[in-house]
């Protein structure tokens, strides 16, 4: 009789000290907060820049040849708009047109061509780095940049 | 069997880890990139992959009252102010003990040229290769 008595007295908690469950979870949705807060920064894009060194220029590798061809894109501030001229060539849709005029003469103007860029003091940063992006799509490798114009 | 569960305190020991490491690589990406740019957008571009050796140069535009006038833009890296003038010899320093870095420059679409100029000029006077403009993804 005490024998079971005893037994039954010894069905007693096993697990001693605070449950830990309900934290699991708090710490869970501390953890799924923080991986969402990095994941919302705008996804970031790079335009990477490694041209040779022209005369009048600047750039970061220098070459003592030079490229047969050499284009200057003119960028001019027209009132809140950015005109770009190759030569006799004019536009002021910076977005879509210099592309295609570029890509249309990649094959006659050769691969080596290079791409001066010479802003007018005043261009904004985006309509320098939209041209630029252009060179870039329309697959010209050595495109570098010019002075401000003042 | 009657009373046995997963023993979850190991698993808190994980979770906290990996809390501190969030709380770290925010802290570090928030001293990189200084808030208050609106990067230029393009329609082509790539991810650099690896950012080891990289340096994020900052433009900071400042408000101006003068309308139509712009204010030169502050330059920070990793949250310190430099001025134009130190920019070439400190990239110079950085460029000697990091051979291979990867230089970005992250500053806001309004900037005049006039202001960029200079640091493509302190970064070839510094002898750095890559050169990399930070930009977002358009549309």
């Amino acid at each position: 009789m005490s024998l079971k008595r005893s037994k039954i007295g010894m069905h007693t908690a096993s697990h001693v000290g605070p449950n830990m469950t309900p934290m699991v979870d708090v710490v869970m949705v501390i953890l799924i907060f923080f991986m969402l807060g990095s994941s919302f920064t705008s996804p970031v894009w790079y335009l990477t820049n490694n041209t040779p060194a022209i005369r009048g220029g600047f750039s970061n590798v220098k070459t003592t040849k030079f490229p047969p061809v050499k284009l200057i894109i003119k960028l001019d501030r027209v009132g809140r708009h950015t005109m770009a001229t190759i030569g006799s060539y004019q536009t002021e849709n910076l977005k879509g047109s210099l592309y295609k005029w570029l890509n249309k003469r990649r094959k006659i103007l050769g691969k080596k061509t290079q791409l001066i860029i010479k802003p007018h003091q005043s261009v904004p940063y985006q309509d320098v780095i939209t041209v630029y992006g252009d060179c870039v799509r329309a697959r010209y490798h050595e495109v570098a940049f010019g002075m401000p114009v003042r | 069997m009657e009373g046995e569960h997963v023993n979850v305190t190991p698993l808190i020991d994980v979770v906290m880890c990996l809390i501190i490491f969030f709380l770290l690589v925010g802290h570090i990406a928030k001293k990189m990139s200084i808030k208050g740019i609106k990067l230029p957008s393009t329609v082509t571009g790539k991810s650099i992959g690896s950012q080891s050796n990289e340096l994020i140069i900052n433009l900071v535009p400042r408000h101006s009252e003068v309308q139509g006038v712009q204010r030169r833009p502050r330059i920070y890296i990793w949250g310190k102010y430099y001025s134009y003038e130190n920019l070439a010899s400190r990239l110079r320093e950085y460029k000697s003990h990091h051979p291979n870095l990867k230089l970005v420059i992250r500053a806001d679409m309004h900037t005049q040229y006039r202001y960029i100029a200079p640091v493509l000029i302190a970064c070839a006077k510094a002898k750095i290769v890559s050169v990399h403009f930070m930009t977002r993804r358009q549309g």
